[in-house]
């Protein structure tokens, strides 16, 4: 046989499913041709790739799920979903309103469920999850500690074009304590970059900004976005007395980019 | 746990569980999280690239299967009706980013450890080869080869020929080796010219 014929017995023989018979000539024309052994081999080899481990939040937002779906059985009664969720937020921590999504929209769902079809159910149960992305976002951007904001601003990145996000992650870039912060909020805020008043919303941040990392990422966008407009900001910022060498080279090169583009 | 036997007992068939899920017995969907929630999870993240929002997507998958728990019909394979929802999911989820992922691959290692095993470089290569590979074609080793779904059941979840099937997993597979050998190459390149 040879591999055109075995091409059909192969994937069989894969699978460990084939026929004895068909077995043994794979098998014969395996020990003649390297090719197909070695589809043989790699085959085999994909099971050496290791497996990944998802983190524990995977448990958690799962048993979250059953204790919505538990007490919104409990609380079919209630009128509206949404007061639970707004409730949760105001009382947990963030990482609790984190854990809240899934059940404040699988509760959404559910009292959805009982009154309309399945298309309504649908497009509505999306809006919930939409808006309780959105207020997961809003409320841990306000956290006290770095790391929930970090969590909001990446929260932020799941919410459609959303005007209130977008204030939010650009009061986040222009007044938040921590520079990983602000920078991971510019980094969110790239993606709204084409609608003009955000684009230079984020560009007037510039003069404020007091560090040169966040600074220097700026002027790369403003460079990146090859947007006219901000030679003449770059220049006024070139003019700031006690700024980083650093950044002023980056800012001349910025000027120099978008004269020449 | 009600639904658990002694420990000598065989385990409870998925279709059986699924069954009581549909009669509202929800707490039986524990067991089905505890049975692939991992398989789930690797298989998103083997076909995205991307372990975060995997877990994303196997939380939506089961979300789902609680949902719709009342269309699960009686005699249907667990594992295909859940493959078939995790697949919606990853379509609705990522249907703009679909052309993205993919492309997003990283190229090949910069600088490789003297120290390292010639046999786990090669099983980095592999991975990377995988993730070379055009999504459906991934998918399908994925599905196949790491999901253990029969091509009976990769069949009815694509919704072709069980032949279709086999003669696709054989391309994929040729593909993944032209793609490891290529791979393989570059990493020999690599090697020699950094004089080892």
């Amino acid at each position: 046989m040879d591999c055109r014929e075995i091409e059909s017995l192969l994937p069989d023989y894969l699978q460990r499913s084939s026929s004895e018979a068909a077995t043994r000539e794979v098998e014969a024309h395996l020990a003649s041709c390297a090719a197909c052994r070695e589809e043989v081999a790699l085959w085999n080899a994909l099971e050496t790739v290791p497996a990944e481990q998802p983190s524990p939040v995977l448990r958690r937002n799962f048993e979250a799920m059953l204790d919505a779906y538990r007490q919104g059985r409990e609380r079919v009664s209630q009128p509206k979903a949404e007061v639970f969720g707004w409730h949760w937020l105001r009382v947990f921590v963030p990482a609790a309103a984190a854990l809240a999504l899934l059940a404040i929209g699988f509760l959404a769902g559910m009292y959805v469920n009982r009154s309309r079809s399945d298309a309504t159910e649908l497009a509505s149960l999306h809006r919930e999850l939409t808006s309780t992305r959105q207020m997961v976002a809003l409320s841990m951007l306000q956290q006290q500690s770095a790391s929930d904001r970090l969590q909001g601003v990446s929260w932020s990145r799941r919410v459609e074009s959303d005007p209130q996000v977008i204030d939010a992650l650009l009061h986040t870039l222009r007044y938040d304590t921590s520079v990983d912060v602000r920078l991971a909020a510019l980094d969110a805020l790239r993606r709204y970059a084409d609608q003009g008043p955000v684009r230079s919303r984020i560009e007037d941040s510039l003069p404020n900004e007091r560090s040169p990392l966040v600074q220097i990422a700026l002027v790369d966008l403003m460079v990146d976005l090859r947007d006219k407009s901000a030679v003449e900001k770059l220049k006024a910022f070139e003019r700031t007395p006690d700024l980083h060498p650093t950044v002023r080279q980056r800012v001349e090169w910025g000027i120099h980019q978008l004269n020449r583009g | 746990m009600q639904h658990r036997n002694g420990p000598m007992s065989e385990p409870i068939p998925d279709e059986q569980l699924m069954l009581r899920v549909r009669e509202d017995d929800v707490e039986v969907l524990s067991e089905l999280f505890e049975r692939y929630h991992l398989p789930l999870f690797n298989f998103f993240a083997r076909l995205t690239g991307d372990p975060p929002a995997s877990e994303d997507l196997v939380q939506d998958t089961f979300y789902r299967i609680l949902k719709y728990r009342r269309s699960y019909k009686p005699g249907t394979a667990f594992r295909t009706w859940m493959y078939q929802i995790a697949r919606n999911v990853r379509s609705d989820r990522f249907q703009r980013r679909r052309d993205e992922v993919g492309i997003e691959a990283a190229p090949v290692a910069t600088v490789l450890p003297v120290d390292t095993v010639e046999s786990s470089q090669q099983t980095a290569q592999l991975r990377q080869a995988l993730m070379d590979l055009p999504e459906e074609k991934r998918e399908l080793l994925l599905l196949s080869r790491y999901q253990g779904l029969k091509y009976e059941q990769i069949a009815v979840l694509l919704q072709c020929e069980v032949g279709t099937v086999k003669v696709r997993v054989h391309r994929a597979l040729q593909e993944l080796k032209e793609r490891f050998h290529r791979r393989e190459a570059t990493r020999r390149r690599l090697q020699e010219n950094l004089g080892r």
